[in-house]
């Protein structure tokens, strides 16, 4: 069954950037959101398998998304993707339930690591 | 009074590319000086020469400020300016242990340490991304505890028109705020938009 992965980023260029770096072999269905709160509505909406979340956003960020999500039962698994590349902010989200941090510029190489790590990708 | 200079795309790239830039330069400075540093998203605008200054002092908000110059050159050409709050040679002076020579020749070298970080660290991040040869000048002090309105006169800015590009630094429970600006003359920004073509093609 494909996984159903939701990309949030404020940058439409950013957004296109991690979905390119995503294996070709990785049988998804891709929604995307502009800001936290378009990813709590697709979030809610329900299905959601796997969050790929920007952390400087206008609107509501990163980190109010995951402290949304913790409230409300995280029911999906949630990678950062940030340029804000502080030993801190790495830290804070982890410590908030991501699961996984990926430093933007994305890398193909280390997304691919991430998702087989946590078996997303055999 | 804005104009637009760049197409939609170009912008879209440059405020990502910036926005990689930027974190780096945080990343940097939170080494440095041992706190979290809050980023905010990239602001890109076009601005005509003689709207500079304003535009430049209602970032410095109300208090006295300091701004530090930097060009940078090559592929990328243009200019750096960082600019410093009220308060905030004093903050980073107590941040590094500086003690008591917070008001002298120490706090100045302090802004230009500073500055040097963040621009080397953004810019060299931004050209990184293009695949651009960058180099930059030494950082001078443009304006020291200056009234916000009078950090860089109009006539020191050449171009007619200039492509504006600002983040902003902040640091958790304290005052410094410092802006990063990036002015690039209008006839430096074609070769911007050739890099952001090539970037664009990329992805």
């Amino acid at each position: 069954m494909s996984v159903s992965v939701l990309v949030v980023d404020d940058s439409s260029m950013a957004r296109k950037m991690l979905i390119r770096a995503l294996p070709p072999d990785w049988d998804i269905t891709v929604r995307q959101a502009a800001n936290g709160i378009e990813a709590l509505t697709a979030y809610r909406q329900g299905g959601v398998d796997v969050i790929f979340l920007d952390l400087n956003m206008p609107d509501m960020d990163g980190y109010q998304v995951l402290e949304t999500l913790r409230r409300e039962d995280l029911n999906c698994l949630v990678i950062v993707v940030s340029a804000d590349i502080q030993e801190a902010a790495q830290t804070r989200v982890r410590a908030m339930g991501a699961i996984a941090f990926i430093k933007k510029p994305v890398d193909a190489a280390r997304v691919k690591a991430v998702l087989m790590e946590y078996g997303l990708l055999l | 009074m804005n104009v637009e200079i760049i197409s939609d795309d170009q912008r879209d790239a440059l405020q990502e590319i910036v926005n990689i830039g930027m974190g780096q330069a945080g990343a940097s400075i939170a080494r440095v000086l041992g706190e979290f540093v809050e980023l905010s998203v990239p602001q890109i605008s076009a601005v005509d020469a003689d709207a500079i200054p304003v535009t430049l002092a209602t970032l410095a908000g109300s208090g006295v400020a300091s701004a530090v110059r930097q060009a940078f050159l090559g592929e990328l050409r243009g200019e750096a300016i960082v600019i410093f709050t009220e308060h905030s040679a004093s903050d980073l002076a107590e941040l590094l242990s500086y003690g008591n020579e917070v008001d002298g020749p120490a706090s100045r070298e302090l802004l230009l340490d500073i500055s040097n970080v963040l621009v080397g660290a953004c810019l060299g991040g931004i050209a990184e991304l293009l695949h651009a040869e960058i180099g930059f000048s030494a950082p001078s002090l443009l304006a020291d505890q200056v009234a916000p309105g009078e950090l860089v006169q109009a006539e020191t800015i050449a171009a007619r028109c200039a492509l504006l590009v600002e983040v902003r630094f902040g640091l958790e429970k304290r005052v410094f705020r410092s802006h990063l600006v990036m002015l690039m003359p209008e006839d430096a920004v074609a070769a911007l938009q050739r890099a952001l073509d090539r970037f664009i093609e990329e992805i």
